[in-house]
């Protein structure tokens, strides 16, 4: 049994349009004025942290359907969702570490945005383990649906603690995407990587849920002939 | 009546705890060895220079706390787990936030006795003056128990079963307890320097905030936790 | 390090996570299938 149509076409539209993005960032693109070329780092850091945010949405709606009505296909998604906004955390955190080195020269500072995006990382990776080490599977997608509930509570207040921790104390370092007013030439290359990586994304969890559905599919094959035999 | 009968089994539940530490005493043992031990450490590691002690005495007055509450709610459902007990939980008829809130107000009196043994300790070891921070320190101290409590208990009922769970609990409970963690610290820095629970504002702003949030979201989770 | 140093360093690291993660993917999917279609033969009729 292969890829749906659906998701074929999202990964056939992802590959073109992270193409088209990879050149607008890279060459196209106007260098900036203070930090010179490592500012294209942001085409692909900015893109995937909001790519993360949105797969983890996506877990949360999936968790809360899931425990509303106890759907298998919504529990597919939401651990679907989770590894793949587990991947593109991950890919936000080490470009933003590289980032840093290339512009402040450490690979790693307090700052707001890394110390949030490395909170969220530990969160989902938590998240997965606990689903890991449950015992068996019905345990695995209730848990793991009230840890993703919790986490989309808790993620606006670590926000706002970690920020407050930050600007009131030192005058900010933030880099904000693009620089405090978008410039419109950075705009474009930056939403069309937003978009590329929004739709791989998308392409992965479609892949990732029907392989979480086939292993369902076999575990309740296995648990009828165990009865049977 | 359903209100009193709700109050009834949390009081219930949160007796129940008590009269078990109160007879083996386990739990408060482990946890004062457990923070006089971070006391000490601690001063091992910041060397005799009293005044780095100074500085860092919020963050650590918090890491003791916290070390030790975890600890602690490492333990909360150790004697459901051991004797088998969680299954006779289940049958109990009724709501499931009382039994929560039992559980919960078990382990903030826990780690609140824990931190009233803790604090002055501390300010005899590193030498602070808290006479004149103490009522606000009284009302940081009960806002970020009961946040870290509020997840913690939450967390450790999920993670009783586990496998790893002494790592999972820890791992799963300190990123999404940060807000307190970081308002609790914020907080106590600000009173120890004098600045009063103004000075202290909006972190306590936080604080209160957090907790209004999982006092709610927790109970109605916890439903989900207990099932089978 | 120069600048497109540090740039291809970025790209490369996201590239390799990404490449990475479908190769991963698409083994553990031709996994799964295989172990269907094994459990599925037993059963009844295969899937294509």
């Amino acid at each position: 049994m292969g890829p749906t149509r659906v998701g074929r076409t999202l990964g056939a539209l992802a590959g073109l349009c992270v193409a088209v993005g990879l050149y607008l960032g890279l060459v196209a693109a106007p260098p900036d004025a203070t930090q010179g070329e490592v500012q294209r780092i942001m085409y692909l850091h900015v893109p995937s942290i909001l790519t993360a945010y949105a797969a983890f949405t996506a877990t949360f709606v999936a968790s809360a359907l899931y425990l509303w009505r106890r759907d298998a296909r919504a529990d597919a998604v939401a651990v679907s969702s989770a590894e793949v906004g587990v991947v593109f955390t991950g890919i936000a955190l080490a470009t933003g570490s590289i980032w840093g080195k290339s512009t402040w020269g450490v690979w790693w500072t307090w700052d707001a945005r890394l110390t949030l995006t490395a909170i969220l990382f530990t969160i989902y990776v938590g998240y997965l383990m606990l689903r890991a080490f449950a015992e068996e599977p019905q345990a695995a997608a209730r848990y793991g649906a009230v840890l993703a509930i919790l986490g989309f509570f808790d993620i606006p207040l670590n926000h706002l603690a970690v920020q407050w921790w930050r600007t009131l104390h030192q005058p900010s370092s933030l880099i904000r995407p693009g620089g405090p007013s978008i410039d419109p030439a950075l705009l474009v290359p930056l939403l069309v990587n937003l978009a590329g990586l929004l739709l791989l994304c998308g392409y992965y969890v479609v892949e990732r849920t029907r392989l979480e559905q086939m292993r369902q599919r076999a575990m309740a094959l296995r648990l009828m002939r165990g009865r049977r035999g | 009546m359903a209100v009193a009968e709700v109050m009834r089994r949390t009081w219930a539940m949160t007796w129940k705890d008590v009269r078990v530490e109160l007879r083996a005493r386990e739990r408060m043992n482990a946890m004062l060895f457990f923070a006089a031990l971070i006391l000490f450490i601690f001063n091992f590691a910041l060397g005799p220079d009293l005044s780095k002690l100074r500085e860092a005495a919020p963050g650590l007055l918090w890491l003791a706390f916290l070390f030790t509450g975890m600890l602690g709610l490492g333990r909360s459902f150790q004697a459901e787990r051991e004797n088998g007990c969680f299954e006779e939980l289940l049958l109990t008829p009724g709501d499931r936030e009382s039994l929560y809130f039992g559980k919960l107000a078990g382990n903030i009196l826990f780690m609140v006795m824990a931190e009233a043994l803790i604090l002055p300790l501390f300010a005899i070891l590193y030498n602070l003056e808290i006479w004149s921070a103490l009522p606000g320190l009284f009302v940081v101290a009960l806002l970020g128990t009961v946040g870290f409590s509020t997840i913690g208990t939450l967390l450790a009922a999920m993670t009783a079963h586990l496998r790893a769970r002494e790592v999972m609990l820890p791992l799963l409970l300190f990123p999404l307890t940060v807000p307190v963690i970081l308002g609790s610290v914020k907080a106590t820095e600000a009173l120890l320097s004098g600045a009063g629970l103004a000075g202290a504002g909006h972190w306590v702003k936080l604080l209160g905030g957090f907790d209004v949030v999982f006092l709610v979201v927790c109970p109605l989770a916890f439903e989900f936790v207990l099932e089978e | 390090m120069g600048s497109w140093g540090f740039i291809g360093l970025a790209y490369g690291v996201a590239a390799a996570a990404l490449v990475g993660y479908l190769f991963s993917l698409r083994g553990r999917l031709r996994d799964a299938g295989a172990a269907l279609s094994a459990l599925e033969g037993e059963g009844g009729r295969k899937k294509s």
